[in-house]
């Protein structure tokens, strides 16, 4: 495709790259401050706000919260989500609409807004808040997202293929687990590792319903009302760190996973 | 005519059906989503007509919630602010959003993939890192003002910087801007780079071509995205707590105020009912304009 150089967009592109930036930088720049001061000049390089932090019980605590709350959102979300998406791609009941309105539904609401009327839903349920609502008011969160990652890879693949399998004698089970999963499994996982983001992330919705425990984030949120200091940028910054991480090795594992099939299919191509 | 076991078209729909699979997949998730996501909403609804006292809500039914909704001089200020950061940040998020978009389909080149994973990673910084990290670039003590300080430019920090709407603003795009190139990004991808120079090649200049043929091809994505960080910045309670000050506060902080603080429900959630309607009449407009406008749906051809 033919590209043409457009300087007033490019400026745009550059000073928007810059304006997210500028601000990220600074925050992981002065977690490795040698003192207490945040400002420019930087004096040294030390790794004292990180040790600060890691020996620090509740931050440990919030830590460990959050990844149990992310991993079981991400767990249910997929199970829900694949069996959801899978079951709206492949049938022709009239009610596939309204179904599939209702999983991309709460994208369109505000997070202060589902955060308070779960609140008010476990209340007068008498639920008592704790992780468990936190999971469950964040696999509602993450479920539009999750599911239309699922649905856009499963709708893709063929009805042929389903057809021929049957035609040898495969169970709807087995066609499942054979046929569909193994070539979605790439993009679901990429689905699953954003949803395990966006829960270890998620503060707002967390914040109504989660009682008395912690999780990474409401450890922040109480720092941040006390004072400003460099263990803030060190939370922070670890907390970057884990999503950048989880996110490269679900970008590592789709481009895998698409380059062998691809290769499958040369080969194939090939043998005829 | 009759039909055979035999006969190939039959064997044929027999076939087809092994790629149906029972709705009933989608059982447990329609369950969850009713029980947590419609009937809490529902909830809500009903609280919103209930008086609520220390974090529970008796009868009988009353219209006291709203009236306290409507007539409150605060609640009215919170709710024009909220608007008005609401409608700047989503602006200016759309604008540089599809300028960005633009840039990266039509100009870019090699580029596009290092920029494009450069604004995924941005996404990953979250939300409360966000705020903490505008606070220390716009604080008294924070990167802007001590920099210009040593340099000599100012003799003591620039007040206007933190604590009231322009901070809110800045943190506010800050954390919508992503999403907004990210989506704009997916929807500007179907235009074909040789229709756009076509245009040019033909005479138009950059004005003409961005009236006549990117605006309107992305009228219906930009009113999508506008609405949906309308939605997010506007009920926003957390930055204005931290970067608003008094004059940045946004209607979140009230229901906030409400559901934790003051544990009246019924208060908090007649609120979150006025919100509710007041962003589906602002989308039906908005939907009904770019109907009328005929840009709701383009054939790509």
């Amino acid at each position: 495709m033919e590209t043409r150089r457009s300087i007033p967009t490019a400026v745009v592109t550059g000073a928007a790259l810059f304006f997210l930036f500028a601000p990220l930088i600074f925050v992981v720049m002065f977690s490795f401050h040698s003192t207490t001061s945040l400002t420019l000049p930087f004096e040294g390089f030390s790794l004292r706000w990180y040790r600060e932090v890691v020996d620090d019980e509740s931050v440990r605590r919030g830590l460990l919260t959050s990844l149990r709350v992310a991993t079981l959102t991400a767990a249910v979300t997929f199970v829900l989500g694949t069996a959801a998406a899978y079951g709206v791609s492949r049938s022709t009941s009239r009610l596939t609409g309204p179904a599939a309105a209702l999983f991309v539904a709460p994208i369109a609401m505000p997070a202060l807004i589902l955060g308070v009327s779960l609140l008010s839903f476990f209340s007068e349920r008498d639920v008592s808040l704790s992780t468990t609502t936190v999971v469950i008011a964040h696999t509602v969160f993450v479920m539009p997202i999750f599911y239309v990652v699922a649905y856009t890879a499963l709708s893709r693949i063929e009805e042929a293929q389903l057809e021929a399998a049957a035609d040898l004698g495969a169970t709807p089970w087995y066609r499942f687990r054979h046929v569909v999963f193994r070539q979605v499994l790439p993009v679901l996982a990429a689905g699953a590792a954003l949803t395990f983001i966006i829960s270890f992330d998620e503060f707002i919705i967390t914040f109504f319903v989660i009682g008395n425990d912690s999780t990474l984030p409401m450890v922040i949120f109480s720092r941040l009302r006390r004072t400003i200091d460099p263990s803030i940028n060190a939370i922070s910054s670890m907390l970057l760190f884990v999503n950048l991480f989880v996110w490269l090795i679900a970008v590592i594992f789709t481009v895998r996973a698409e380059g062998r099939r691809r290769r499958d299919v040369a080969r194939q191509i090939e043998d005829l | 005519m009759t039909l055979s076991v035999a006969d190939p078209s039959r064997a044929a729909t027999g076939a087809k059906r092994a790629g149906r699979v029972p709705l009933l997949l989608a059982g447990p998730s329609v369950a969850t989503m009713v029980v947590f996501f419609l009937i809490p909403v529902v909830v809500v609804l009903f609280y919103s007509f209930l008086h609520g006292e220390l974090w529970q809500v008796s009868g009988p039914a009353t219209l006291g919630n709203y009236d306290n909704a409507l007539s409150s001089p605060l609640h009215r200020t919170l709710a024009w602010n909220s608007i008005v950061i609401g409608l700047v940040v989503s602006s200016l998020a759309v604008v540089i959003g599809l300028a960005v978009a633009h840039w990266l389909h039509f100009s870019a080149g090699r580029l596009a993939t290092p920029v494009l994973s450069l604004v995924v990673a941005s996404m990953f910084a979250s939300y409360l890192v966000r705020i903490y990290a505008w606070r220390s670039v716009l604080g008294s003590n924070g990167i802007v003002n001590t920099t210009l300080e040593r340099v000599g430019l100012i003799d003591e920090p620039l007040g206007f910087l933190i604590f009231n709407r322009l901070a809110v603003v800045l943190a506010g795009l800050h954390i919508t801007l992503p999403l907004a190139i990210l989506i704009l990004y997916a929807a500007i991808r179907p235009i074909r780079a040789d229709d756009l120079w076509a245009a040019e090649d033909l005479g138009s200049n950059p004005v003409t071509r961005w009236r006549l043929v990117v605006v309107p091809l992305m009228a219906a994505p930009m009113v999508n995205v506008g609405m949906l960080i309308f939605i997010i910045s506007s009920s926003d309670f957390v930055t204005p707590q931290f970067l608003g000050g008094t004059s940045g506060q946004l209607i979140g902080v009230q229901v906030n105020r409400y559901f934790r603080a003051a544990g009246d429900y019924g208060k908090g959630a007649a609120l979150v009912v006025l919100m509710i309607a007041f962003y589906a009449v602002v989308y039906a407009v908005l939907q009904g304009i770019l109907r009328l406008a005929r840009v709701h749906k383009v054939d790509w051809g």
